[in-house]
């Protein structure tokens, strides 16, 4: 409780810092929106001609894309400064999370909110409106309680991840790379349905990175897809698990970092 | 020769030094080879008909795009916004070497870099693991070659104009993430412009971003073949001196207005 308010106070800083720059603020919003248009643009050039991808039709696509997105922007605007953390490290400002008498972890995270996240949340809404009511979609009460489920476990298997890969900052001094192979996987699941990928790439994006429970397997479940005597339809429901195991590894993983620190100050 | 051995010192140099760093990008180009390979893929198979090539052709489109990154991509914008944010542009404007011509040597020598160390490496990957295809015949291949410079040149004094935006907008970073998709998108990156709807083909053929990606591997898969390919060049020629006019004219007013603001 006590982390939660300072949380809440170091963020209101930031902000009243950020909003010096309103310009940059809706520049930032407006291409956003351009770059999520385009992207879904080239998703309906692709099967304008085909009519579906691998049995997936346009709508099913645009919902496997905006579902990702929901999660996708909870994560950017509050946890995309993961990838500022190599500076701190680089530069040894992160010193100052050590000094002061409160966990580093919420110091680091009240650094920033990335509000054109707000942009991302926005498609994401009005694009998984229009896919529910264009398939026709009736969910059951179940399937109403489970998909914000689905929407904050895609936040946390992607803040987990994110937060796994900046770590190697503490012992590589740069993390971006490795951040940037996380997205590469993330992008290509929120794209395409990873049912048209090869046998490999499915076995990395479901048990190592598992990005794929951020929309493809919850998808599945949500849009009726799943067939119920397949043996992996219990994955739909899996992505909570998925989520709470990461962070489980990932918080691991920041304490071991954390005792590894040593200033690059000297 | 001393001059190109210093040259080809400090690149190894750079490529030490960043090694991890290309080690991943050449990881990330191989993933979206991978991932662009089997979409067209799966499609091709669901109608085969509606493609207007062969199998081999489209996938080899798909992974050849994405490879072509490595080989035309320069960045002038980022240095171009890091400079005139910092002010250290100043010691670039003193520099006895016109901006513009300093800014594409620049360009030149990451973009070999960018070839050895990444697109050669991965087009290897792309011929072994993802069927790629050599060009039809040599003349194919040949104007492939010059498309592909031509490509370069294009999306160069893009990028540059990009960058001349910095003097007024100060920030690009979010201009450029819309920017970098227009160019995937109208460039024909991912799908090629005879696969667009008409009304979208109509915007794309003319506007100059088709020379980056579309011509170069058309010609390279033999769908722009003989009088076509010619044509095609000819497009790419005329748009480049219009780009390099603009650049002049851009970079002159922004150089002008640079001078005011730094008193």
């Amino acid at each position: 409780m006590e982390s939660l308010r300072l949380y809440v106070r170091l963020v209101r800083l930031s902000m009243q810092a950020r909003l010096q720059y309103r310009a940059d603020f809706i520049m930032g919003l407006l291409n956003i929106i351009a770059l999520n248009a385009i992207n879904l643009g080239l998703i309906g050039i692709i099967v304008y001609r085909f009519v579906d991808l691998n049995g997936w039709i346009i709508w099913e696509l645009f919902f496997l894309y905006c579902l990702w997105l929901l999660g996708h922007c909870l994560y950017s605007l509050f946890f995309w400064h993961f990838w500022e953390l190599e500076e701190y490290i680089v530069q040894g400002t992160f010193d100052q999370f050590l000094l002061r008498p409160a966990s580093p972890f919420i110091q680091f995270l009240g650094r920033e909110v990335q509000y054109i996240g707000l942009a991302d949340m926005s498609v994401a809404i009005v694009g998984l409106i229009l896919a529910y009511t264009n398939l026709h979609l009736h969910w059951s009460l179940g399937q109403w309680l489970f998909f914000p489920v689905v929407v904050i476990s895609g936040t946390l298997i992607e803040t987990a991840l994110v937060l796994m890969m900046a770590c190697v900052a503490f012992w590589a001094g740069r993390s971006s790379m490795a951040i940037n192979l996380v997205m590469e996987f993330n992008v290509l699941v929120q794209h395409y349905p990873i049912d048209i990928f090869g046998m490999w790439f499915r076995v990395v994006v479901t048990g190592l990175i598992p990005v794929a429970f951020m929309n493809y397997y919850p998808a599945l479940m949500l849009l009726g897809k799943v067939d119920p005597q397949s043996p992996s339809a219990w994955l739909g429901y899996m992505s909570p698990v998925v989520a709470v195991i990461l962070l489980l590894i990932a918080s691991g993983v920041w304490h071991l970092a954390l005792r590894r620190y040593s200033s690059a100050g000297g | 020769m001393k001059i190109f051995w210093s040259f080809a010192r400090s690149t190894f140099q750079f490529i030490v030094a960043y090694r991890f760093d290309f080690f991943m990008e050449f990881v990330l180009a191989v993933l979206r080879m991978y991932g662009i390979y089997w979409v067209w893929r799966i499609l091709y198979t669901q109608r085969p008909g509606a493609f207007g090539v062969t199998l081999e052709q489209m996938t080899t489109y798909g992974v050849m795009g994405m490879a072509l990154e490595m080989f035309i991509w320069s960045r002038p914008q980022w240095y171009m916004a890091n400079q005139i944010k910092s002010g250290a542009i100043d010691t670039d404007l003193m520099k006895p070497l016109d901006f513009h011509w300093y800014m594409l040597a620049r360009s030149i020598g990451e973009m070999f870099i960018g070839v050895g160390v990444l697109g050669l490496p991965a087009l290897i990957i792309a011929f072994i693991f993802l069927g790629v295809q050599f060009p039809p015949d040599v003349a194919s291949g040949l104007l492939f070659v010059v498309s592909m410079l031509f490509g370069f040149l294009l999306l160069f004094h893009l990028n540059f104009l990009l960058g001349s935006l910095a003097v007024v907008a100060l920030d690009i970073r979010h201009i450029s993430w819309a920017y970098f998709s227009v160019v995937r998108f109208l460039g024909g990156q991912i799908v090629p412009l005879w696969l667009f709807p008409p009304f979208v083909a109509v915007i794309a053929e003319a506007l100059p971003f088709k020379g980056t990606y579309y011509i170069p591997i058309s010609i390279y898969i033999g769908k722009l073949t003989g009088l076509d390919a010619f044509k095609a060049l000819g497009f790419q020629a005329v748009w480049l001196v219009v780009l390099v006019v603009l650049s002049r004219l851009l970079w002159s007013a922004a150089h002008r207005r640079l001078v005011v603001q730094g008193g």
